[in-house]
């Protein structure tokens, strides 16, 4: 259990170090579209944090960090009722 | 690789639901059938690692950028069922909260990152499946990994392709392409980092390689 708590720091930490470096340029999807001029439609859902931006936090690097911090608590949240739903007693 | 909402006609949404829908259930079932409760925080925080390596863009040429998918990742760790489980839930998480793939085109971006991805595994096991060294082991990481990114590409490209919004611009004969020249490249990516996360879980913590284990048969 430890190792798990220790791994879930180390990935807060490295993306805390990584963010200032990730790549704001248009993925391999996105820029094939840009390249046909296809325009991306409006979303009939816009989400809670568009662009992994924490809304009204006005440093875009703690915005990022914010909603990567939330995002990976509900991953891990949501993955761990979903083992425990799909996984076996024993 | 996410797509967003519009990009795909109802059709194929609905197309890609039912087969997304189908082996979902077959991998939960499969899950359920094997992994035991001990399992739990290994599933949680391999998915944690994935949605946070994903926000990760490394930018390659022409001002283009990509990022890890995960996909053969997680099969090493999990095994393909629960590798299937954990990265719809980073899919899912990412289109609810991050408007990163659509709601409508979710069906799409299970069957292209996580269903493509687990496949991964059976690669690796083609691979070695007798006598095998690590430095097999390794390469075999290697080629699945970019050989899952150009695959989810070329779905993906398929997809986007019979849209009337990509049909004018030539389908999938221009999409097809150009998906792939990028995704060949940004596959590169995501297999030297897959191949760097593996050897040093293998050094380090080779136990929590499970996927292995089942690769192995001894589960």
């Amino acid at each position: 259990m430890k190792g798990y708590v220790k791994s879930v720091i180390l990935i807060l930490v490295g993306l805390a170090v990584l963010i200032p470096f990730a790549s704001t340029f248009p993925d391999g999807l996105e820029k094939v579209a840009e390249h046909l001029e296809v325009e991306e439609p409006e979303q009939v859902w816009t989400g809670l944090m568009p662009e992994y931006a924490l809304p009204g936090i006005g440093n875009p690097y703690m915005a990022t960090f914010l909603s990567g911090f939330i995002g990976m608590f509900l991953v891990l949240a949501v993955s761990w009722i979903v083992g425990r739903t799909v996984t076996h007693k024993r | 690789m996410h797509i967003p909402d519009g990009f795909l006609t109802p059709e194929i949404c609905i197309l890609m639901y039912i087969i997304s829908v189908v082996i979902l259930v077959l991998s939960w079932k499969k899950v359920k059938a094997i992994y035991s409760r001990s399992f739990v925080p290994l599933i949680a925080v391999s998915s944690a690692f994935v949605f946070a390596a994903q926000m990760l863009n490394f930018p390659i040429i022409y001002g283009t950028s990509g990022h890890l998918v995960g996909g053969t990742f997680l099969s090493v760790l999990l095994g393909p069922y629960a590798a299937i489980l954990s990265m719809t839930t980073v899919l899912l998480m990412q289109a609810v909260f991050f408007t990163d793939g659509g709601l409508l085109t979710f069906g799409a971006n299970v069957f292209n990152m996580a269903i493509i991805g687990a496949l991964s595994f059976y690669i690796i096991k083609l691979f070695n499946s007798e006598a095998t060294s690590q430095r097999r082991f390794l390469t075999s990481v290697f080629a699945a990994s970019w050989l899952s990114v150009v695959l989810g590409a070329l779905a993906c490209a398929m997809q986007i392709g019979v849209s009337p919004m990509f049909a004018s611009a030539g389908g999938v004969f221009v999409t097809v392409p150009s998906m792939l020249f990028w995704h060949v490249i940004i596959g590169t990516g995501e297999a030297v980092i897959t191949t760097a996360l593996i050897s040093q879980l293998y050094r380090v913590h080779p136990a929590v390689l499970s996927g292995l284990t089942i690769l192995r048969g001894e589960m």
